[in-house]
């Protein structure tokens, strides 16, 4: 194999794997501040996504033409509207079930997944048909033999690693990040500390939504495509690499998100079989990862989390 | 003579968990400034009584002030800003957090950085082998050191009362008579202290009024010298 073929799967691999991190990062918050399993995570970001599509509708058709800029309120716009929705779905549906046998948090968000879903399909104009997001970065790209950098794949990586980043300053270095900590750690003791807990929890599902979306605006403007299922495989894999990190563990996250999207591109270029197989690779060695060891990479050894 | 002002009061409180009482009728007064205590075997009700007054498990009927403000059914973060901290039972070091962190914690309800610094200078003053190990995980620690960073903790909140719930659980003697000393010390610094004890003993010997609790109900009270000479404590702890 040509260097330049594996220079493309490994920008191909980054890509993905910031998109799965970020997912991930998202169950692993609200797992560490609630114990909580939260399987609609996928389907809100494909609404973080239809929500960008649509105001990109609308200010093409209030005649706004710079295309990054557009962008840029696109994002802006998603990430709030589901941050927002996020900490609504905490309030009205996830709080009031803490104290329930966790079986019944997890069915009524699977349910959530699925109202969320299908209400695209059903109601969003033409919602069961695939749409066309645009490339709203510029075109410019820059080759080497056969490996072909384009400049909007790299500012989104950028982009991505730095909103990572971002989020791990948030949570190590911020008091409120602190608070976040101490609520994963001990809930009860970190009320004690005068911790207001229900806000430190809306805020939690705020920027772990608000994140979800973000991962799903890199991803359309990375496929240009967009359509009302695409979070179930989504919310699949980032739920697979939260497990195989370490729930709990946001650095575990981040590397079972990777880890994922390497395994994807070792089973779509360097395995014998046909490319299509590439997700049963991955998930295939998923399983026998979470078998040999249960608690995951970067396992919390009850002391780590969050 | 001095004016006596109340702390803390609990007016006849009922607090239960699911249907059944486990605290009934109980009433209690703490004085500003001094050490009041609350002693009970296991299973007497009295961690339900703490959790009653920090709002974890809020009274069925009845009334807590503190300071004559009605914090019965007050949300904890909010009774905590009011100016009430506590140091839990078994420590509850936040195991994953380094020490300092748990210590800003403990000053959670407070923004000022100069303020907090000075506090925390207080506490490293009270525990220098807290700031030797300032980075260190609390998980990571000893049992004697973890008892310095919850007291530590409760400390930084700079309370108007603090309560200490089984402060000498699962310490070594030696250990215990440290931690009364600071106990002591700690009213000095003008905080008024409700400590909660099995260590019947060494409990009335730093404190000033005391209850007996027994099944959820107060069965005796008093100041600490009456305490210490009534016969029926006397049988029931002394031994």
């Amino acid at each position: 194999m040509d260097i330049g073929l594996i220079a493309q799967q490994t920008v191909n691999g980054l890509m993905l794997g910031l998109i799965y991190s970020l997912v991930a990062v998202g169950f692993t918050l609200f797992f560490g501040v609630l114990d909580v399993i939260k399987f609609s995570h996928g389907d809100m970001l494909t609404w973080g996504v239809f929500t960008a599509f649509s105001v990109y509708l609308g200010l093409t058709l209030i005649g706004l033409a710079a295309p990054v800029l557009i962008l840029v309120i696109v994002a802006l716009v998603a990430m709030a509207a589901i941050g927002f929705l996020g900490a609504a779905i905490a309030k009205v549906l996830i709080i009031p079930l803490k104290g329930a046998p966790p079986l019944n948090t997890l069915l009524i968000t699977l349910m959530l997944g699925t109202v969320l879903r299908e209400s695209i399909r059903l109601f969003y104009p033409d919602g069961a048909n695939p749409k066309h997001f645009p490339a709203l970065l510029p075109d410019w790209s820059h080759s080497w033999g056969h490996f072909t950098l384009r400049f909007d794949n790299a500012l989104m990586l950028l982009t991505g690693l730095l909103m990572i980043v971002l989020v791990q300053l948030v949570i190590k270095r911020t008091k409120l990040g602190m608070a976040i900590r101490a609520v994963s750690q001990d809930e009860e003791t970190a009320r004690v500390m005068g911790i207001n807990f229900n806000l430190v929890v809306y805020v939690t599902f705020a920027i772990g939504s608000a994140l979800a979306a973000f991962a799903g605006v890199i991803y359309v403007l990375y496929y240009n495509e967009l359509s009302f299922n695409m979070g179930l495989l989504l919310g699949a894999i980032g739920f697979s690499a939260a497990a195989v990190g370490g729930f709990g563990n946001i650095y575990g996250a981040i590397v079972g998100g990777f880890l994922f999207a390497m395994l994807q591109s070792i089973g779509a270029a360097a395995l014998p079989f046909a490319s299509a197989y590439k997700d049963v690779f991955a998930f295939g060695v998923v399983i026998v990862l979470i078998a040999v060891k249960p608690t995951g990479i970067l396992g919390e050894k009850e002391t780590e989390r969050v | 003579m001095e004016k006596k002002v109340s702390a803390l009061s609990v007016r006849g409180i009922y607090t239960g968990y699911d249907r059944a009482d486990v605290i009934e009728d109980l009433s209690l007064e703490v004085e500003e400034g001094t050490i009041t205590c609350l002693l009970g075997n296991n299973g007497s009700g009295k961690t339900t009584v703490i959790r009653s007054i920090l709002g974890l498990t809020p009274p069925r009927a009845g009334r807590i002030l503190f300071h004559d403000a009605d914090i019965t059914h007050l949300a904890t973060h909010k009774i905590v800003r009011l100016g009430l901290a506590s140091i839990p039972e078994g420590r509850k070091v936040f195991p994953g957090l380094t020490v300092e962190e748990n210590l800003r914690l403990g000053g959670y309800q407070e923004d000022d950085k100069e303020v907090l610094l000075a506090r925390m200078q207080k506490v490293y003053a009270l525990f220098p082998r807290l700031e030797e190990r300032s980075t260190q995980l609390a998980g990571t620690m000893s049992g004697g050191e973890q008892a310095m960073v919850s007291i530590g903790r409760g400390l930084m909140g700079a309370p108007k009362l603090l309560i200490i719930d089984e402060p000498s659980l699962g310490l070594s003697p030696l250990l215990v008579k440290e931690n009364f000393r600071i106990i002591q010390s700690i009213r000095e610094q003008n905080i008024t202290v409700f400590l909660v004890e099995q260590n019947v003993r060494q409990t009335l010997a730093i404190s000033d009024y005391g209850y007996v609790l027994s099944k959820g109900r107060v069965v005796a009270q008093g100041s600490a010298d009456t305490l210490r000479d009534n016969e029926e404590v006397r049988q029931a702890y002394f031994g």
